[in-house]
């Protein structure tokens, strides 16, 4: 608790993100060994690896959802452990992978729930506060849905709202765990659209993603995370390679980009 | 609904084994002439328990709310945590071991309740993965299994002394002045104090554990305040009123039902109003329809709440 201390001011200097050699480990099992990234503002950072080698764990680490067992976090050159509620909040917002949707609760006021942590308990949103729920919804392409419950909408559009509430936090950093991973074509490449419109912005983004092509496309660096830890990060020209998919994944496969375009050649099946 | 619970409040002031016109009911308050016997009716024995059904009423609503919510399940009830098990244990303490004792009671319930209450807390929210919704629930039905064992062992070594205790295990007001208000109200007071600040929290939780902790909240702390505030709420429910648990369930329902949204913002506030205004209506019909012989509210309400209940319950689904 930072009851009666004076909290750490964050740094304008500092990157959005710094994590460095975070480990978690569940239950004696070293889930995390050692994952590094850093972000800064205007920045998308693709978060790649096969099933199972950390990723999600990485993120809700250095996110304050599950406490590291080891390693370093500054968000704004503020360490993550002195973070706590509301400051937490206003630094970054998390879109978790599986959305819960409650029944009777609509768009709006589901946004405004995102709202919540500028309010004081007890008190109602101020017209600044209204205004900003406004554009995160817009921000998010939910325009004309304000009104609909959430169960009935479809899940792009559940992913959009999930954005939505995450803006009006209004943190500088959105972080999205497979936001795309059940969505059809349409759907990844508008949500894909947003995100960098968000990132024009000036925010930074953390999407950890499946689909290599995606990535290669709407990322500014990529980070590949392989058995609990990350094992190469930069441009994704310069690294997803063909030898860095056959050693991650066990697939031979091309990364092929051309006027904006981006495919993955696979090799499905072994050739005779 | 404030307008229902208006009404009720009236009809309660005015109605009872002695009929008092509404003129006579508002000069008490107002300081007008009225009959010496009316306003001793009133001042002494109908104020005392309409507000007893007021608080009550509003403590059984909220406290169903906060568990529903925190429990993110339909089924809660004081029930769940325990308390309604802790509270019948601790009243049949008194009725049937120390009878002499009565003016106890409410505090044995209260206390028994929180005690069933924080057995299931301390299983329910400490150690690895602790806050887990289906060991809490698991660990209340538990606890409030070996809490009726407990009573149901006291009312089978102590036949005769069970006709004592049959109006506290099915629920209903007395009028017994202010005497067990002024001894239970600050559990009431902070019970309602920690709903109201947890209003906020439960929406967040209502989007999930995530979101709730992307907007910097701790899901964990949530539940178990919000089902601390129920638990103190609940166990002085049945300190004055004994087991209504039944409306702990149906209120937060009826209200998401003719609502039409979770939000607990609507849903807290609306299930306090809802359940004074159904409490002090339900005790007002309870001791006219055969005055001067009084029923028992608690199971008056169920006749009267479970079909309101169902016919919503079909409308709505």
């Amino acid at each position: 608790m930072a009851f009666g201390r004076n909290p750490a001011e964050f740094d304008p200097e500092a990157p959005l993100l710094d994590a460095r050699d975070v480990r978690v480990e569940i239950a004696g099992e070293v889930i995390l060994e050692s994952a590094s990234l850093t972000l800064e503002r205007g920045e998308l950072v693709a978060v790649v690896g096969p099933n199972g080698a950390g990723k999600s764990t990485f993120a809700r680490a250095f996110c304050g959802l599950r406490r590291p067992e080891g390693g370093r976090v500054e968000w704004k050159g503020v360490p993550l452990a002195s973070l706590r509620g509301r400051r937490l909040a206003d630094v970054r917002a998390y879109v978790p992978q599986s959305a819960q949707v409650p029944n009777g609760v609509t768009v709006e006021s589901a946004v405004r729930i995102g709202r919540s942590t500028h309010l004081k308990p007890l008190q109602g949103l101020t017209a600044a506060d209204r205004e900003v729920v406004a554009q995160s919804i817009a921000r998010a392409k939910m325009e004309g849905f304000e009104d609909r419950d959430l169960s009935t909408l479809s899940g792009g559009e559940m992913q959009r709202v999930q954005i939505a509430i995450a803006l009006a936090q209004g943190a500088p950093v959105l972080i999205a765990d497979e936001p795309t991973a059940q969505l059809d074509l349409g759907a990844t490449a508008s949500i894909s659209k947003m995100l960098r419109e968000l990132v024009a912005d000036g925010m930074g983004v953390v999407l950890i993603v499946h689909d290599l092509a995606l990535a290669a496309a709407i990322a500014d660096r990529v980070v590949v995370m392989s058995h609990g830890r990350t094992i190469a990060t930069g441009t994704p020209e310069a690294v997803l390679t063909s030898q860095l998919i056959s050693e991650v994944w066990d697939v031979e496969a091309e990364l092929v980009q051309k006027e904006g375009r981006s495919a993955l050649h696979v090799e499905w099946l072994e050739r005779h | 609904m404030l307008v229902a619970l208006v009404a009720a409040i009236c009809a309660s002031l005015a109605f009872g084994a002695v009929e008092i016109p509404l003129s006579d009911v508002f000069g008490t308050f107002f300081g007008d002439s009225v009959p010496e016997t009316s306003k001793q009716i009133i001042e002494v024995l109908r104020l005392p328990r309409t507000v007893e059904a007021i608080v009550v009423g509003a403590a059984l609503g909220v406290a169903g709310a906060c568990l529903q919510g925190a429990l993110n399940n339909p089924l809660a009830s004081p029930d769940v945590i325990g308390v309604t098990g802790g509270a019948g244990f601790g009243a049949m303490l008194i009725i049937i071991l120390n009878p002499a004792s009565v003016a106890l009671l409410p505090i044995s319930a209260l206390a028994f309740g929180l005690i069933a209450a924080g057995m299931v807390f301390l299983i329910g929210f400490t150690g690895r993965g602790g806050g887990n919704i289906t060991r809490v629930i698991l660990a209340g039905i538990a606890i409030a299994a070996l809490f009726s064992a407990a009573t149901a062992g006291l009312m089978s070594a102590y036949p005769d002394r069970v006709p004592n205790a049959v109006f506290f295990l099915v629920g209903g007001l007395t009028s017994t002045g202010w005497e067990n208000m002024e001894t239970i109200w600050p559990y009431f007071a902070v019970g309602f104090v920690l709903a109201a600040f947890m209003i906020r929290p439960l929406d967040k939780l209502m989007l999930g554990d995530d979101v709730a902790a992307s907007l910097g909240s701790r899901p964990r702390l949530i539940r178990l305040v919000a089902a601390l505030a129920a638990a103190i709420l609940a166990s002085a429910a049945a300190a004055i009123a004994g087991l209504l648990a039944f409306l702990g369930l149906v209120i937060p329902h009826l209200v998401r039902l003719l609502g039409g949204t979770k939000s607990h913002v609507f849903v807290m506030p609306v299930s306090a109003l809802a359940g004074a205004a159904l409490l002090t209506a339900g005790d007002t019909l309870a001791r006219t329809i055969a005055a001067p012989q009084e029923l028992p509210v608690g199971p008056f309400l169920v006749l009267l709440g479970v079909p309101l209940f169902l016919w919503l319950l079909r409308k709505a689904v």
